[in-house]
């Protein structure tokens, strides 16, 4: 186990390496000029040329490169052209947001989809599983964009139940923090709960067919004992993949949410620095994002051996 | 009776506490500002957070003339060269020091060092012309400034609200070592917080010292504090900030003219919209092989119907405005107000005769949120197709366009111009030698030379006269086609009392009041 941990670390580097690279030459190619969208349409050629000496970027894109991985190997992401702000503290700040909402939505989802996908594959084809199915089904397609306004709408507008815009830390103040996340938690939640159900179901349904489960039933165990100690850790790791997917997938993909909610996020903080052509920022959010992606996947691997012995023994 | 005391005292606190959050005034922004240094990282929202911590010696009157803001009257010499500004007395800053000549000189030699960065110091130092030459202080009331030549511009260009109207500030604003700290102005609001992504909170300043006036007049005119507090809220989706309207969450947004029927309906929320001076166009490529002949801009011109378009966009608020002056601009003349006739036949043999034989040109637009150029570039398309032009609309994102912009790669597009109230300035912003500058559109010679005249001299009736040959020869030559001015839409909550909203399109938080 420690050898493969050591394996699948030493991993990262290179991959972490690689994604260096492609995201620089990426933001390169993208057309754009920070310091023109710093200085707006009434700069003149002169300004231009200070802004980008002050920058670094009048410097060769090989140099810059250099110099900005050299920085990051020493642990400093650089500074944010936008706002001057060191990038990797900004970073953390902003994680602490999206990563709070996104652990909470999914493991929230696990929750309700896990049970909701065993019980419709148990009663396939019959009205229960039909049910979940279709709710399972307009919860995945549902915008969440959409849902978000919804949501809003509904509880901050109609009902006046939780806030509109705004947010407060809850490290600042728990009580009134957590009124401000209970309506993007709930939105990713309710998506995530159509995904995951399906997975669930899918991979249940498959092992449901299975010899040894018939043989457990006809060994006399009772349908619960069936479902939770046969079919459900066979069924699970499929869900357990996805699971680390969307972990990942979602710290990008919040920025949506992170607009309609006024949360100050990761995602925002990457999609207003793509626009801004903060190079530093991107770079560095991607990166970690990155970094995030590949810790979130071994340990989801790590799981593995947890439901099935025959991975462990591999 | 312990208990009981206990529980007044919860209560006095509860009721003070509410007391102060109902005096604090919540603004949207639709995004953070970039930093609190005046005129140096800064952008739109970034103004008008810092307009109201620091003062400059003038500022922008309503009109879009300047005025004495710091100072109490501007003296000017005959030969034009210097300019006189004795300081209003009992100004104070916000750490309590009182304003002198001396902080004034220190401020600008601040803003005029290369390190500050500050955005507007090639305006003053020789590089595109004007010369600040020398800044004295003949008493400790008094601050003199000689320029290296007359222009009509030097007062416009202090006032500019990009250059945070050089605003003064207190050396107690820089740490020990030079770096800048917190911006110590005399505004009326001070800063108390910076939350980054979150909100911006201002205090009032009790001792800040009101110009003279009676009302609110642009940047100058009565500046009293009356409300305890203004929060500035980063709220970046306009349906959250109508939501957040509606539940008096926000005090006061500024919306775009799209969101104004909804507005309308919403029960509380008083809606008040305002002509701006930001300049929505279509630009031309006057060296395309194409674009470059006269008689097909003039084309273009004619088959745009404005009368149609612009009511469309803009849910009826804005005019079609042919001028690069502002509708609300005191030098808006009879001649100002001539434009395109929309007549088709007219444009379809424009086009013959230049010689256009269909072939595809590219109209070149973004998606940016809150801005008209998509839909202007679409229904442009329509009509330019309705004469026999070929339009292709090549939508790029805006940092892309800025870059095709600046390097004068595209045969033409739609694009928006920022405010400038100053109409020399205004035509600056397009007009100037394209090979030394791609991004400009105008580069006739006589037009230069009416614009640095009109630069150069004082006289309002000889300026006018300037503006209005200008715009026939713009009119003929059509180097671009002026389409409006953009209208905002200045919502605010049940409770707020006096606010004016105002053509350069910053919210202005002093001599607001809350209902109680």
């Amino acid at each position: 186990m420690f050898l493969y941990l050591t394996r699948r670390l030493a991993m990262t580097v290179p991959t972490l390496l690689l994604v260096a690279v492609v995201v620089f030459v990426l933001m390169r190619l993208v057309p754009g000029d920070p310091a023109q969208l710093i200085l707006g349409d009434a700069a003149d050629a002169a300004q231009l040329d200070q802004l980008r000496r002050k920058l670094g970027l009048d410097q060769p894109i090989p140099t810059q490169f250099w110099r900005w991985l050299v920085q990051l190997l020493s642990g400093d992401f650089g500074t944010s052209i936008t706002n001057n702000l060191p990038v990797l503290p900004l970073i953390w700040e902003r994680f602490q947001v999206s990563g709070g909402i996104v652990i909470v939505a999914i493991a929230g989802a696990c929750a309700v989809a896990v049970p909701a996908g065993l019980v419709a594959a148990w009663k396939q084809n019959r009205p229960l599983d039909v049910f979940i199915v279709t709710a399972a089904t307009v919860m995945l397609s549902v915008p969440s964009f959409w849902l978000g306004l919804l949501l809003l709408l509904l509880f901050g507008l109609q009902l006046g139940w939780l806030p509109v815009v705004g947010y407060v830390s809850v490290s600042t103040d728990l009580g009134r923090g957590i009124t401000y996340l209970i309506l993007p938690i709930v939105t990713l939640l309710l998506i995530e709960i159509g995904v995951l159900t399906r997975m669930a179901r899918a991979s249940a349904v498959e092992v449901l067919r299975l010899e040894y489960v018939t043989h457990a039933r006809a060994k006399g165990a009772s349908e619960s004992r069936v479902l939770a100690r046969h079919v459900l850790p066979n069924a699970f790791a499929p869900t357990l993949t996805l699971v680390g997917i969307a972990l990942g997938n979602q710290l990008g993909g919040i920025a949506v949410l992170e607009t309609v909610f006024t949360l100050p996020g990761l995602g925002r903080l990457l999609v207003d620095s793509m626009f801004s052509r903060d190079y530093p920022v991107v770079q560095g959010v991607l990166l970690f994002t990155a970094l995030i992606f590949v810790l979130v996947n071994l340990v989801v691997d790590l799981c593995y051996p947890l439901l099935d012995p025959r991975v462990a023994a591999q | 009776m312990t208990f009981r005391k206990l529980l007044a005292a919860a209560a006095a606190v509860l009721v003070l506490l509410g007391t102060a959050h109902s005096q604090t005034v919540t603004v949207s922004l639709n995004a953070d500002i970039r930093s609190v240094n005046p005129g140096v990282n800064r952008d739109d929202n970034t103004d008008t957070v810092v307009l109201h911590i620091v003062e400059g010696l003038v500022a922008l009157r309503e009109d879009g003339s300047v005025g004495p803001l710091l100072a109490e009257r501007i003296d000017v010499s005959k030969d034009g060269l210097t300019y006189t500004f004795p300081l209003r007395k009992g100004v104070k800053f916000h750490n309590g020091a009182t304003l002198t000549a001396q902080d004034v000189i220190w401020s600008w030699q601040r803003y005029m060092d290369p390190k500050t960065d500050w955005r507007c110091v090639a305006e003053f130092d020789g590089r595109n012309g004007l010369k600040v030459e020398a800044v004295t202080a003949p008493n400790a009331q008094t601050v003199v400034m000689r320029l290296n030549k007359p222009t009509a511009l030097f007062l416009d260009a202090l006032a500019r609200t990009d250059c945070a109207m050089a605003g003064v500030v207190h050396k107690d604003s820089l740490n020990p070592d030079g770096s800048f700290r917190t911006p110590i102005g005399t505004g009326p609001f001070k800063l108390q917080e910076w939350k980054r992504g979150e909100y911006v909170h201002l205090a009032r300043f009790a001792d800040y010292a009101s110009p003279p006036g009676k009302t609110i007049d642009g940047y100058t005119g009565s500046k009293r504090p009356l409300v305890e507090a203004v929060r500035f809220m980063v709220v970046p989706d306009a349906a959250a900030t109508a939501a957040a309207l509606a539940t008096g969450a926000l005090d006061i947004a500024q919306m775009s003219d799209k969101e104004f029927p909804e507005l309308l309906r919403m029960p509380g929320v008083t809606v008040k919209p305002v002509g701006t001076a930001t300049k929505n166009v279509i630009l031309f490529q006057t060296r395309d092989p194409l674009m470059g002949r006269e008689k097909i801009r003039q084309a273009v011109a004619h088959a745009i119907n404005m009368k149609e378009l612009v009511p469309a966009l803009t849910n009826g608020l804005a005019k079609p405005n042919a001028s690069a002056i502002h509708m609300g601009s005191p030098y808006y003349s009879q001649v100002q107000r001539q434009g395109y006739r929309y007549d088709p036949a007219l444009a379809r043999r424009l086009l013959q005769e230049a010689g256009y034989r269909g072939e595809p040109v590219k109209l070149v637009t973004n998606k940016r949120a809150g801005r008209p150029s998509f839909d202007i570039a679409v229904i442009a398309q329509q009509m330019l197709q309705a004469v026999g032009m070929n339009v292709q609309v090549e939508v790029l994102e805006w940092a892309t366009q800025l870059d095709r912009y600046n390097k004068g790669n595209y045969q033409f597009m739609v694009f928006s111009y920022s405010a400038r109230l100053d109409p020399a300035l205004s035509y600056e912003q397009f007009a100037g030698v394209k090979d030394k500058q791609p991004r400009k559109v105008w580069e006739d010679p006589q037009a230069l030379a009416l614009i640095e005249r009109a630069s150069a001299v004082s006289d309002t009736k000889e300026r006018g006269r300037i503006f209005d040959e200008l715009h026939q020869r713009f009119l003929q030559q059509v180097p671009m086609v002026m389409l409006y001015n953009n209208a905002d839409v200045d919502a605010t909550s049940a409770r707020i009392r006096d606010y004016v909203p105002w053509v350069a399109s910053k919210p202005r938080l002093w001599e607001v009041k809350v209902s109680k």
